[in-house]
């Protein structure tokens, strides 16, 4: 009986209300920071972790052509190790110059055909700011060689 | 009086239903985190010497303000050497725009000095557009990238854009 009694007193649930205004002011920050920041061509670009670009006052967006990629110990030509960096000179640059023979040849080959959108005129160049200029100079000149004697050389935009 | 009490009860059961937003939030923000791009990568354009079959043009009687200089940076490891070349200047009036700037610390070259040493070259000759880098095989990635900012443009004013790497030859 008491029981029963105990239970009819009791106030009947009632949901608790979730307090969201504190979250919908947090994200509406995030949503302001990442619509600032969004880019509808997000760098898809394979860099070692050790590497850091120079910065620059450059506002030149780089365009999609070949990427030679010298990080702290190898040089990569489109994501293949091509030569490799011992005692600050470059080691196998034949193969460099044989690789980006093959890409001329095609490149002059689609010059015949007209097909003006699929050549790739130069060379996108990321290299890491502490190399010398010894090592910089040797594939820039293999490259030039090679028949590419044009570069943009990637940097990171200073704020 | 009952008309009072039905406004305050409407007055507290009014709430703006946030779910819907809320929902809307956690599908863009993970596409946007997707998308975002947390650091720029610019480019700058450049070139290194090649063969050319064409000759360069000679004008003795051009005007000084469509005279065209090329102007040369060598980084050396302790002084910056500026000269020049133009087919249409004399030895003389090419002599004036040379400039050695010694450099006291190989961390940091000093940009600020080869900036208005650049300025007055361009200033003398509006229509100079190159510059040929040309930097000791020590001399740092990092600061050969500095030095071809500082030559297309100081203190936002366009200077030479056409820069061109070369290693010293001979």
């Amino acid at each position: 009986m008491a029981l029963g009694k105990r239970r009819k007193a009791a106030k009947p649930f009632i949901p608790p209300k979730l307090q969201i205004t504190s979250m919908m002011d947090m994200f509406t920050i995030i949503l302001i920071f990442l619509l600032f920041s969004f880019s509808n061509n997000p760098e898809q670009m394979d860099l070692d972790s050790e590497m850091s670009l120079p910065q620059s006052t450059s506002k030149l967006d780089y365009k999609d052509s070949i990427r030679l990629v010298l990080s702290k110990n190898e040089l990569k030509l489109d994501g293949n190790v091509v030569a490799t960096l011992e005692n600050d000179s470059i080691v196998g640059l034949e193969t460099l110059y044989d690789e980006l023979k093959k890409y001329r040849d095609i490149a002059d080959e689609l010059k015949k055909n007209e097909n003006e959108e699929d050549r790739k005129e130069h060379i996108l160049f990321l290299c890491d700011k502490e190399h010398s200029f010894k090592v910089v100079n040797a594939i820039v000149k293999t490259a030039g060689r090679a028949g590419y004697p044009n570069f943009q050389f990637a940097v990171v935009e200073k704020d | 009086m009952s008309l009072s009490r039905r406004r305050r009860v409407e007055d507290e059961e009014i709430e703006l239903d946030m779910v819907p937003i809320m929902n809307m939030f956690l599908v863009l923000i993970p596409f946007l985190l997707l998308s975002a791009s947390f650091f720029h990568i610019k480019a700058i354009n450049t070139s290194v010497p090649v063969l050319s079959s064409t000759e360069a043009s000679m004008a003795p009687d051009s005007k000084i303000s469509e005279v065209k200089v090329t102007v040369i940076v060598e980084l050396k490891e302790n002084t910056i050497v500026l000269t020049a070349m133009s087919d249409e200047l004399q030895y003389e009036d090419l002599a004036k725009l040379e400039a050695d700037i010694p450099v006291n610390n190989p961390e940091e070259y000093p940009m600020e000095e080869l900036a208005a040493h650049l300025r007055y070259i361009k200033e003398s000759y509006p229509k100079s557009d190159t510059l040929i880098l040309v930097p000791a095989p020590s001399v740092v990635y990092g600061t050969i990238i500095q030095t071809m900012d500082m030559a297309r443009s100081a203190d936002n004013s366009e200077m030479f854009p056409n820069v061109v790497l070369s290693g010293k030859v001979g």
